[in-house]
């Protein structure tokens, strides 16, 4: 118990200390996974919306294989784009493999399932009367579909908030086709796998509550930013 | 004049069930009509049918003077001249304002005739007051006023109106029955009630529309039907021996 207090102690030291290695690999940290983030979204939400609301051929299909794939193992992730990347690899002549870049089609790889997957969720989630009261005040089929995925948009949230809790937090696919090279494409999470291999321990504590941090700060800049969504989610009381 | 719906032998099955089967209906406009029935009886589907919401399975459906093919411009074009207020009235996400104003926001309408027209609606609904409230924190009774107000914003030509009293106090029922009156006297809208409340009907309904099993079985002047029902099955229903 004390080594975990000695290294929350110092953990905390060295985030006071603005240490410039652990400033580097949270900015590294958050430019893949936000990136990652914005992209997915831009790709998952769309998606998510057309295969809730449209009857698209294959339709079914596509939502079970999102489903499925919303527990892609990183590491697996990691595989399928390291393969493509790989000097052999189809993509080889772009010389991608252990940068950020590489990183980000990674978690763009495990953040695109949940995105899509929950947002087609939350808007099949939705009742008929949406729809109806759209259309009967006037609402194009557009309009009336945008008026759906507007009332969706707190299952949207919690979608873009559970992806991001995983590419924060995910450690394999990064590993694999970034290679942890400091000052490049060392993370969050790649650091303190190797700190603690290291026996830094309280170094690995001290980004590890910096991960933390970040993780909070950023859903609650999201909820934030969606204040007015949220002000009716007082959730069930119960008496 | 034209009629404002006219249907002509239509069916609605879902799964091997005929929920609807109206051999003829013509509904001339410009009355309050109350369409009746017990619970499962149609009222909804029929309505739903005539709002252009639910696709007849079988026969021809005409509405204010177009035969409906189901194309997207023509279900705009017409669904724009219609309005509908359900039994829970579904409050977008917003205001008050918000929500009134939507008909006129999708119809691409300026923001001072939006406000003059959200304003002027939620007077006459006596709901001034709530315009900058969220309308999901309304009570049933305001939620059904707010909903009126914004089916009044679009200056319809036809109302649809679903149990839109079921679940709110008396007294804002018998207020919201003088708006209704008030909407159909004034501003010249067909009223299409769906209800099962007798005395509702009977108040309100100029025209009454008995359904019962998915059929229309008397349709008439509702003071001639309450008073002297021809069919044995409306007599059950307004004598309340019905058993649902």
């Amino acid at each position: 118990m004390e080594i975990i207090i000695q290294g929350i102690k110092e953990g905390l030291q060295l985030i006071f200390s603005m240490d410039p290695k652990i400033i580097h690999v949270t900015l590294v940290s958050l430019q893949v996974s936000l990136t990652a983030l914005l992209i997915a979204a831009c790709l998952g939400i769309p998606i998510g919306a057309a295969l809730a609301l449209k009857d698209i051929p294959g339709r079914r299909l596509f939502l079970n294989l999102t489903y499925t794939f919303m527990g892609l193992p990183p590491v697996l992730a990691g595989l399928i784009v390291y393969l493509f990347l790989t000097t052999r690899g189809p993509f080889g002549q772009f010389q991608l493999l252990f940068t950020p870049t590489a990183m980000i089609c990674a978690q763009i790889l495990l953040g695109f399932p949940i995105i899509c997957g929950l947002t087609a969720r939350a808007v099949m989630s939705q009742r008929q009367e949406v729809y109806d009261t759209a259309v009967t005040l006037g609402a194009s089929r557009r309009q009336a579909a945008w008026a759906i995925i507007r009332e969706s948009r707190m299952g949207i949230i919690a979608a873009l908030t559970t992806a991001l809790g995983r590419l924060v937090a995910e450690v394999g696919a990064v590993m694999l086709v970034g290679g942890n090279i400091e000052g490049s494409t060392r993370v969050l999470t790649t650091s303190i796998v190797l700190e603690t291999r290291m026996g830094e321990d309280s170094r690995a504590i001290g980004i590890g509550i910096v991960l933390l941090l970040i993780s909070f700060s950023i859903i609650m800049i999201i909820n934030l930013l969606e204040k007015r969504s949220f002000k009716n989610d007082a959730g069930i009381q119960i008496t | 004049m034209t009629p404002v719906f006219k249907l002509h032998n239509i069916a609605k099955i879902y799964g091997k069930r005929e929920v609807l089967h109206i051999d003829q209906l013509t509904i001339p406009g410009r009355k309050i009509y109350a369409i009746l029935g017990p619970n499962g009886s149609g009222k909804t589907t029929l309505m739903r049918v005539m709002a252009l919401l639910t696709r007849n399975d079988t026969g021809t459906v005409d509405v204010l003077g177009e035969n409906i093919r189901w194309g997207k411009e023509q279900l705009l074009k017409l669904r724009r001249q219609m309005a509908m207020v359900t039994q829970t009235a579904f409050m977008f996400e917003g205001t008050v304002y918000t929500n009134v104003a939507y008909g006129l926001k999708v119809r691409g309408a300026p923001e001072s005739e939006i406000r003059n027209t959200v304003e002027n609606c939620l007077e006459l609904m006596g709901m001034s007051a709530f315009i900058t409230a969220d309308a999901r924190n309304l009570s049933g009774g305001e939620r059904q006023k707010v909903a009126i107000a914004r089916a009044l914003a679009i200056r319809p030509r036809v109302l649809f109106l679903d149990e839109p009293t079921a679940n709110i106090d008396p007294q804002s029922a018998v207020e919201i029955e003088h708006h209704i009156q008030f909407i159909n006297r004034e501003m010249g809208t067909t009223i299409i009630l769906v209800t099962h409340n007798l005395f509702q009907a009977r108040r309100l309904a100029d025209e009454v529309y008995f359904l019962w099993d998915g059929r229309m079985v008397e349709q008439g002047n509702a003071q001639n039907i309450f008073d002297h029902p021809q069919d044995e099955r409306t007599r059950s229903f307004l004598s309340g021996e019905t058993v649902f």
